[in-house]
Formats: structure tokens, C-alpha cells, sequence
């Protein structure tokens, strides 16, 4: 078979894409259609870049998605076929099966991959983890961050201290130190998961037990409900047989989380809830002088009631664009990381281990590492052109 | 040919400002027409929203990117402005026409010296050079009364207080000596007594420089002292226009006429006239009635007459460029006495509730912020030696400025802090050292607060209903969450809000519905003591007379203490028991209403008193114009805290008010003063403000 036309390519490829292309014409229109109803995410449809972002944001979210149902993939993006190293963008593979895709639509890897099946499995590695892990630093920055802007003082001092430790220390120094063996059979990322992980129940906890303490009926069965299921949830993520952190037994445990991405975990969540926890405690400080702290104050509500109902729900403006930010470097964070080789696994199809891989013979083969490259990209592009609509909405009315 | 123009400095015809949102257009201003002459000042007054400050922004032709002048012209000095390029304006800005703002350090750079910041003005408009410009500089701040100008030319904004500020502000925009000088309520964000003597410069210096004056504000009584001539606006339009004694003697708008009922006259009795406050909610610019504006909140509406078609602006026969937009102004007796309401019976108070015996409140700071524990602190006496009682649905005014305690106070007896010295007795039960979250659920909700400022003073992301909910569940009020609605909507119809608003968010709300739900979520818990900390000072006039109305009903059917903080002594007169004067923290007098109100007073209230602006021709009052600033509490004046400020120092003998603080003296049951005045000094006193005989 001769291989295909750049205008094949194309068409081939937006073809391959067209349950990504349903799903976003879908959500435009039906948001669109409802903006006025939808508050600040559909006041986003007002701004062109806003809607570019949120655009791009979303269809690495259709595909990351629709990728691992495989409605997207040609091939499995670990399998090789030898034929195909390095193979230049729409090559058809040779002697094909009845049923295997017979092109390699961005052509093949080092390795005889093929490189679209790889750029759309990255994308659902990326989606996997990069929420996920913002949100675990969001949840530590915040319930470190309002006490300290509430409070002030010497537990202030304390915390603005760590965090500029924190940030002061080699981003990449800490990640290669935290997947040594020798660090990791200390136990040390294993423990620092156990610390970091606990904050979204503390959080959780906190801020049932502050609305609802009043009515105690109520609150002492919501707040066994949350945290039993979240507290083995975090069980679960933290205990591992075999490993330092060892407190479920084997079968209670519900999933378990390979150390490699353990170690991404809570690289990232380390190196972020800093600058979280130092915008929180700002705009603390900045909304705790208000009248309505005071008359939460002067009705006898208690320090946590007050951070966390009156004070954060009031703090959401600049939190959600920083979340869409910090997506985004978490993002390329975690591209650093696997381009480094570090927590993912060597074979992964995530999009830094893809870019090192093809780094390698960039100089005649361009494409196994353009690809990734481009996708992460347009990803935090994306990411930070969102946070940018949302931004000039919220500022706007 | 600008020396030779002797036209009118500003000539606004007709002019039309619309801002255009993603939703629709909004017209801010309509139709609008009005002439400054050369050395005259015109004063604009209007409630928030009515558009008066859009008509400066459009002098200045700065309405950002969303307005537009949509018809109408600005002429200055005969020129178009909107015919201007941006280089013209450029050239005419700052330089022929200069703007001062409302808040002054947010018109300085922090970065730059002030010395600096005047020189940049000669230096760019004329190419002065640096020598001419520090001497212009220094001439214009002696000018502006600045103690020690070369030392202040030689600081940063933040080195000065709030009324040097505005001075140097003021400095600013005459260093150019503009004809046109526009004031945006340059004097909201200041004390009345430092008001009073930037109104008296401002006065002064538009008489030497000759400079025509727009005069923004919403206190009619500023634009009485200040102004030749006014223009009212309601709601984009301009309802009446005309000279201050035609507009304040001979109003011919019911607009004009009803914005002066609301507002407390000190010169008048209470009973005999009663506030009125304006029926009905100020119109959203979208949601303008046919016809005339005022329409809806009209006492003298006339269906068929007054909601059809564009009511044009009529000159008021026998009065000079005296125009109103009314079509019945003709037809109305606007002599004729306002309706008297019933007299409502005020309650007698009754026992003691709150007794505060030598409260003292002191802070420690530390002189140096960064090495806290080992440098030396300072003291702060935030409060001295306060005594005094407050009786069962008894009003006890606290009138004082900014810096004199009053905030403090009022945080102690809540239990955000505890005293330092004395006591606090509740039902005889001491609770100065007990703080809020040791104090029992019935001590709490006895003690409540209702606060200043209205767009604060709710959460904005919890829904009106939840936030008083939350304050019945935290009261532990109602057993189940139908009770505490039921009894949520019931706050609701005591407030008079309508129901519906249970589930709306504080931003669909106005300032004085704002309020309204406060002080619902204040009374959740049935409290017998309420701090009212300024509750009107940031609403609109019209809005004021139903808050504070509202409040007096509230207190009659409750038997509640009502504890007033406020510096505007129009309303304390109107609506107070008793009335206590606090200055750097200390009490300076004490008494009933009419003791505190009439000769003798201690200076500090004296002069207090002939700060308030009143919108009333025919009352007179002395000048007092305090010289400088209030002392920092960090740092007190030895002896008498008002020593430094005092006109009625030299007839003490001997000094003694510098070396010692003057004890408490009963002058009459229940008037006291801390003073060294002797009784015949003292009886000397004449009133501050007459009202001239008719």
C-alpha cells in the first residue's frame, strides 16, 4: 500500500477524532444555549479567548477520555511492530492483519510504536493525574493557608517559613532525591503521601463539623458517612503491601497506586500547596477585615465556620483561575518528570517520557517528539488562555 | 483666546451618556443641561446611581471603553470637547480643567514624594523649570495651610493623614490654576471636622484663584456652604436647577422637596417634624418609568399627566435661571406643611441594662514590627476610664471621630477583646473578660451589632434567608430547620422585606435592603443591647430616614437599648435619649440630648457641632475650624487629649491643661464633662447653632 497524503493524514486523523468532535459541539451548544442560566462558567462563552481556552482544555478531555474507552487509539500504544521504527507520518504497515488499522497515522517511534495511539494515551495519563494532584495541593494549601491568614502571628511566621523552605528547594533536586531506592525504602515518599494525603479528610471533616455542629442529629451521621468512605478511599492510596505504609490488610485495600506515580503524587502536590497555601492565606487576610467575618464573629461562630463558609466561598474568584493555572503547570510538571524518566514508568505513553524518547534522533526523525510536544502545548495553552477568560469575566459584570 | 473668552466656563447642553453592557444599553445620564460661569460654583447633588459622577467623567471625557456620549455637547471655555483629538484633551486636562477625587490616597502616588508629584504639573504643561516649579509648589501647599510645607514637600502620601492628603490633592489640582476645578465628593472619606476645614479651604481658594467650581455630592448641606448655584439630578436626569436660596427656599420639584424631609434638620424639633423617607426603591437605570422619573415615589403623581411622554425642563417664572422638571410645579402648594403622621409614643426607659464602670481598654504594639519580642512596646490607650449606663429601650448616642475608640469599645462589650481595666456589667453580671467564644449562647444573642457598611456586611455568597438561619441555629432558636424558616420569614416581615428576598443573593439587593437583613440578622436572637456602628452614614439620604425609622420602630416594640455610633450629629439629635462625646478615648461629655446639644459644651463638642453641614438657609452657625489633625493614639497630647486642638486653652490659668488630664464635672443632673473650663467661662458659651427667627 503507498502511504498517505499529508490530506489523508489530516482527514484520517479528524476522522479518528469524531466522538471528540460530537462531545465538544455538544457541550458548546448546550452551554451556550444556557449561558445566562450557568453563573461564571457560562459567562466564559462571552469571551473569544475564553472559549478558545476552555475549546482546547476540552478536547484533550474528549480524548483523554474517549482515548481510554478506545473509541480513539488504532494501536495499543505499547505494542511494537518492528517494521515500523521510525516511520515517517501516514506509513502503511506492512503484510497487515484483518482488523488492525493499517496505517500509522503520525508515523511510528523508535521503538516501532505508533505515535497518534501514544499522543491520545498521554493525554489520558495527563487527565489522570493533573486534576487530581492540583486538587490534593489545593486541599493542603488551603486548610494550611486560612488559619494562617486568619490567625496571623506566630503560626503565620511558622507556615510562611516552611512554604518559602519549600519553595526555595530544587524542584528537580527533590524529585530525583524522592525515586532514589535508598530514599524510598526509608519510607519516606511513602510517608510524606500519608501526611499530604490526609488533608482532604482533615478539610472534609472541618467543614461539616463547623455548618452542622448546631444540629447534631445531623451532622454525627454525615460526618461518619464522608469520612468513613473517604478515610478508605485514603487508606487505600496510602497503604500498600510490601511498602513502609502498610495498614490495610490486602484485601480491603480497593486500588493500588503503583510507587511510580505514588512519587508523581506527591512530587507534585509537595511543590505546589506552597504557593497555594500562599495565595490563600492573601486573600484571608484580605476578606477576614470584613463586616460580615465580624458579625459571623459577634454571633459567637467559631474560628473554622468563619474560614471556611464565610471567608473561602468568598476567596472562589482567584482560586478557580489559579486552579486552571496550576493545572497547567502541574501539567508540565508532570512532562518534566517523565522526561527526566522519573515515577512513570520507562514504557508510559505520557508525553515527557514520549518527548525524551524521541529526543534522542530528533535531529533526522522530527515527529515522535514533535507530537507530544505540540499536544502539551496546546494542553497548558489552553489551560492558561481559560484561566484568562475566566478571569476578565469574573472582573466583569 | 482663552483671556479673551467670557462666556461660560463649562456649557453642558443637552447632554446624553449612555454605558453599553453585553445585555443592553444603559443610560446614565439624559438630557442634561447645565452652565458654570466664570468664578461661579455649581454644586450637583443626587443619590448613588443618579449619575453625577458620570457627568464629570464626561467633563473629563474619561468614560472608559463601555460609555459614550450619545448626544448633547460639552463646551469649555466655547470649545467642544467631544470634538477634541486625544492631544487636545491632553493639554486641557489637569491643566485648564483639574479633578479631585473622592478618596486622596488613591489619587497620590505612593511611590513618588509629593514634592514631586505637584512639580510633574508645571513641568509638563508649561516646561517650567525645576527651580519655578519647587517654588510654585511650595507656594501652593503654604496655600493649601499645610504646616511646614518644606518638610511635607519632602514626603510620601503615606507619611500624611487622610485631611493632608486631600490638601495635597487639592494642592495638585491648583498648581496649574485651572479654571475648571470638578470635586467628586472630595470630602466623604474624612472626619467632619477635618470636612469642615477642607470646605472652608476649598471656599477660600476658589475665591483667590477665582476658579469655577463643580461641586459633586450627595450632602446637601456641603453644597449649601460651598456652593452659588445647584443642580439636582434623580436618576439621570436633572430635576431642578437653580440658585441655593431659590432651590433650598423655593423648591419646585417634588424630588427637591422630599430629599429635604428625610434629612434630620438639627435646628428642628422631632415631633414637629418627623423624617420622611421617600416611598419606593430608586429606579434601575433599565427599569425607568414613562414619563417623569420620579413618577412612581411622587406624592403629587398624577396618572395620565405625569407617566406619559419626555417631561421637559421649565424655567420657574419670577426667579432667576431657576428651571424644574415638573409638569404640575405650578399647581402645587409648596408651602403647605408636610402631613403629620401620628405621633408615635416613645417608650420610657426603663431599668439599668448595661452598666461600664472605669472601662479601660489599652493595646500593646510593638515598636519594632520585626523583632517584636525583644524591642520596647508602646501602650495604646484605646479606651480611658469609660462609665456610664444604658437603660431598657433607651437610645445612648456615641459620637466621636475616627482614632477616638469608638470601634473598641464597641469590640469589648461584643467580646472580641477583653477589657484591660474595669468592668462591663450585663443584668448586673460582669462580662468584660469574658470573651465571645466563653460567653453563653444567651449573653451573645442579648448582645448583637448591626454594622457601617451595607455591601460588607453580608456574606455575598450565602442567600439572604440561609444568613439569618444561620444566625437563628447558632442562637439555638427553633428546633427544625421549618421552624427556624418560619421564624427566618417572620425577621423578614419585621424588617419589611418582602418574603421572596429569603432566597436571594445580597448582590440583587440595594445598600438599604442590604441593611434592612442586618438588622433582621441582628434582632435573630431577640437581643436586648443593640451597637449600631454608623448603620446609615453609607446609605443614601432617602434611604437613611426608613433605616433609622425602622430601627426606633423596632426599638419601641422590643423595649432594646439602642447603643448609636455615629459622627453625623443631625441624626443623634433626632433620634437619641442621651449622647456621649468621646475624643482619643476618652468620654468628654455626657448628658441628655437637649444638655449636650445647647451652651455649655465641652470645645471638642462645640466644635463638633459647627462641623455638621445643614441644609438649611435659615440657620447660622459659628465657625469653628480645628487646626490640625487628631493626635495618633500611639502617641496622646499631654495633659487634656483635646489640648492641642482647643480654642478656650488660654482662658485656663496656668497651663493646666497641658499637664493634666481634667477630671469628670457633673454641670447639671446627669451632664458631664471633662473639662478645666471654670462654670463661669463655661456659662460664657454662646449656641453654636441658631436658627434664624422667621
Amino acid at each position: 500500500m503507498d502511504p498517505l497524503s499529508w490530506g489523508e493524514i489530516i482527514a484520517r486523523v479528524m476522522a479518528q477524532l469524531t466522538p471528540v468532535w460530537i462531545a465538544l459541539v455538544l457541550l458548546f451548544v448546550v452551554s451556550i444555549l444556557f449561558k445566562r442560566r450557568l453563573g461564571l462558567y457560562g459567562k466564559l462563552f462571552d469571551s473569544m479567548i475564553g472559549m478558545i481556552g476552555f475549546a482546547l482544555v476540552m478536547f484533550w478531555v474528549f480524548t483523554g477520555l474517549f482515548g481510554a474507552m478506545g473509541l480513539i487509539v488504532t494501536h495499543d500504544s505499547l505494542a511494537q511492530i518492528a517494521s515500523m521504527k521510525n516511520k515517517v507520518p501516514g506509513t502503511a504497515i506492512l503484510g497487515v492483519e484483518e482488523g488492525i488499522y493499517p496505517y500509522y497515522l503520525l508515523g511510528g517511534d523508535n521503538l516501532g510504536r505508533d505515535v497518534f495511539s501514544r499522543m491520545v494515551d498521554g493525554a489520558w495519563v495527563v487527565m489522570q493525574i493533573a486534576p487530581l494532584a492540583t486538587v490534593f495541593a489545593f486541599m493542603v494549601g488551603i486548610t494550611l493557608g486560612l488559619p494562617a491568614g486568619y490567625y496571623g502571628g506566630r503560626l503565620d511566621t511558622g507556615l510562611s517559613f516552611l512554604a518559602n523552605l519549600i519553595l526555595a528547594f530544587p524542584v528537580i533536586l527533590l524529585f530525583y532525591l524522592l525515586v532514589t531506592p535508598e530514599i524510598i525504602a526509608t519510607g519516606i515518599p511513602n510517608y510524606m503521601a500519608t501526611f499530604l494525603f490526609i488533608f482532604p479528610l482533615v478539610f472534609a471533616a472541618v467543614l461539616l463539623n463547623s455548618r452542622y455542629h448546631t444540629r447534631p442529629s445531623l451532622r454525627t451521621p454525615l460526618l461518619i458517612g464522608v469520612l468513613g468512605v473517604l478515610g478508605w478511599l485514603y487508606l487505600s492510596l496510602v497503604s500498600e503491601v510490601g511498602s513502609k505504609v502498610h495498614i490495610l490488610p490486602g484485601f480491603a485495600d480497593l486500588f493500588d497506586v503503583p510507587s511510580g506515580i505514588l512519587v508523581v503524587f506527591v512530587s507534585v502536590v509537595f511543590v505546589n500547596s506552597p504557593t497555594v497555601f500562599r495565595i490563600v492565606r492573601g486573600l484571608t487576610m484580605d476578606i477576614k477585615t470584613r463586616d460580615y467575618v465580624a458579625a459571623a464573629a459577634t454571633r459567637g461562630e467559631g474560628p473554622w465556620y468563619i474560614m471556611l463558609w464565610e471567608i473561602l466561598p468568598n476567596a472562589r474568584g482567584p482560586l478557580i483561575v489559579d486552579f486552571c493555572l496550576r493545572i497547567g503547570y502541574t501539567t508540565i510538571l508532570l512532562g518534566t518528570l517523565g522526561f527526566f524518566g522519573l515515577g512513570l514508568p520507562p514504557e508510559s505513553p505520557d508525553w515527557g517520557t514520549t518527548i525524551n524518547d524521541g529526543r534522542r534522533l530528533l535531529r533526522i526523525y522530527l515527529h515522535p517528539a514533535l507530537v507530544p510536544a505540540f499536544s502539551l502545548l496546546s494542553l497548558v495553552l489552553g489551560l492558561n488562555l481559560l484561566a484568562d477568560g475566566l478571569r476578565e469575566e469574573s472582573l466583569r459584570d | 483666546m482663552a483671556d479673551t473668552y467670557d462666556g461660560p466656563i463649562l456649557e453642558i447642553d443637552r447632554l446624553s451618556i449612555s454605558f453599553f453592557t453585553r445585555l443592553r444599553e444603559i443610560p446614565a445620564v439624559m438630557d442634561f443641561s447645565v452652565a458654570v460661569q466664570p468664578g461661579e460654583a455649581v454644586g450637583l447633588v443626587g443619590e448613588s446611581g443618579c449619575g453625577k459622577s458620570t457627568v464629570a467623567l464626561g467633563v473629563m471625557q474619561d468614560l472608559g471603553k463601555n460609555g459614550r456620549i450619545v448626544g448633547g455637547s460639552i463646551k469649555f471655555k466655547g470649545r467642544d470637547l467631544g470634538a477634541m483629538s486625544a492631544d487636545e484633551l491632553r493639554q486641557i486636562r489637569g491643566s485648564e480643567i483639574a479633578m479631585i477625587y473622592q478618596e486622596p490616597m488613591a489619587s497620590l502616588n505612593p511611590a513618588m514624594k509629593i514634592g514631586r508629584q505637584l512639580m510633574e504639573v508645571p513641568m509638563i504643561h508649561r516646561g517650567s523649570s525645576e527651580k519655578e516649579a519647587y517654588d510654585r509648589a511650595l507656594q501652593v501647599v503654604t496655600d493649601v495651610k499645610l504646616p511646614d510645607p518644606k518638610r511635607i514637600l519632602d514626603s510620601y502620601p503615606h507619611q500624611l493623614s487622610g485631611g493632608q492628603q486631600q490638601r495635597i490633592v487639592i494642592a495638585m489640582a491648583l498648581m496649574a490654576e485651572p479654571s475648571l476645578l470638578i470635586l467628586d465628593e472630595p470630602t466623604t472619606a474624612l472626619d467632619v471636622t477635618v470636612e469642615a476645614a477642607v470646605v472652608e479651604l476649598v471656599k477660600d481658594l476658589g475665591k483667590k484663584y477665582g476658579t469655577s467650581m463643580l461641586f459633586i455630592s450627595h450632602n446637601l448641606g456641603l453644597v449649601l456652604e460651598t456652593c452659588d448655584r445647584l443642580c439636582v439630578m434623580y436618576s439621570g436626569e436633572a430635576v431642578e436647577r437653580g440658585s441655593i436660596a431659590d432651590v433650598f427656599d423655593e423648591m419646585q420639584h417634588p424630588y427637591t422637596q422630599a430629599l429635604f424631609r428625610s434629612i434630620p434638620l438639627p435646628g428642628a424639633d422631632k415631633n414637629a417634624r418627623p423624617l420622611r423617607a421617600i416611598p419606593g426603591n430608586f429606579p434601575l437605570p433599565h427599569e425607568r418609568p414613562q414619563g417623569c422619573n420620579f413618577g412612581p415615589r411622587c406624592d403629587y403623581f398624577e396618572a395620565g399627566r405625569c407617566d406619559v411622554g419626555d417631561i421637559p425642563m421649565a424655567q420657574v417664572p419670577g426667579n432667576d435661571r431657576h428651571a424644574t422638571r415638573c409638569v404640575k410645579f405650578q399647581e402645587i402648594d409648596w408651602k403647605a406643611p408636610m402631613a403629620l403622621e401620628a405621633t408615635k409614643e416613645k417608650g420610657e426607659p426603663g431599668k439599668v441594662v448595661l452598666r461600664m464602670d472605669n472601662l479601660k481598654k489599652y493595646y500593646e504594639v510593638a515598636a519594632n514590627a520585626l523583632f517584636g519580642s525583644s524591642g520596647e512596646t508602646k501602650v495604646v490607650k484605646a479606651n480611658e476610664t469609660l462609665s456610664f449606663e444604658a437603660r431598657e429601650s433607651e437610645t445612648l448616642a456615641i459620637v466621636g471621630e475616627s482614632g477616638c475608640g469608638k470601634s473598641t469599645f464597641a469590640k469589648v462589650l461584643m467580646g472580641l477583646e477583653t477589657a484591660t481595666e474595669g468592668e462591663i456589667l450585663l443584668d448586673n453580671k460582669p462580662i468584660q473578660s469574658t470573651a465571645i467564644e466563653d460567653r453563653d449562647t444567651k449573653t451573645i444573642s442579648d448582645i448583637q451589632m448591626v454594622f457601617q457598611n451595607p455591601f460588607d456586611t453580608l456574606n455575598p455568597s450565602m442567600t439572604v434567608g440561609r444568613q439569618i438561619m444561620r444566625a437563628l441555629e447558632i442562637f439555638g432558636i427553633g428546633d427544625s430547620e421549618d421552624a427556624r424558616r418560619k421564624r427566618m420569614l417572620e425577621l423578614l416581615d419585621l424588617v419589611k422585606l418582602p418574603r421572596a428576598f429569603a432566597d436571594r443573593m445580597p448582590r440583587q439587593l440595594s445598600g438599604g435592603q442590604k441593611q434592612r437583613v442586618g438588622i433582621a440578622r441582628a434582632f435573630a436572637g431577640d437581643a436586648r443591647i443593640v451597637v449600631a456602628d454608623e448603620p446609615v452614614s453609607a446609605l443614601d439620604v432617602s434611604v437613611q430616614a426608613a433605616v433609622t425609622d425602622l430601627l426606633m420602630e423596632i426599638q419601641r416594640e422590643h423595649k432594646t437599648t439602642l447603643l448609636f455610633i455615629s459622627h453625623d450629629l443631625s441624626i443623634v439629635r433626632y433620634l437619641s435619649d442621651r449622647v456621649m462625646v468621646m475624643y482619643l478615648g476618652h468620654v468628654v461629655e455626657l448628658g441628655t440630648t437637649d444638655q449636650v446639644f445647647a451652651p455649655p459644651y465641652h470645645p471638642y463638642t462645640e466644635a463638633l457641632l459647627s462641623a455638621v453641614p445643614i441644609a438649611d438657609t435659615s440657620v447660622e452657625k459659628t465657625h469653628i475650624v480645628l487646626e490640625g489633625d487628631i493626635p495618633s493614639a500611639m502617641n496622646p497630647p499631654s495633659g487634656c487629649p483635646f489640648q492641642t486642638r482647643c480654642r478656650w486653652k488660654d482662658r485656663v490659668p496656668g497651663g493646666l491643661c497641658e499637664s493634666e488630664v481634667p477630671a469628670q464635672k457633673t454641670l447639671a443632673d446627669g451632664h458631664q464633662i471633662k473639662c478645666h473650663l471654670s462654670d463661669a467661662v463655661l456659662a460664657e458659651m454662646d449656641a453654636v447653632i441658631k436658627v434664624a427667627a422667621e
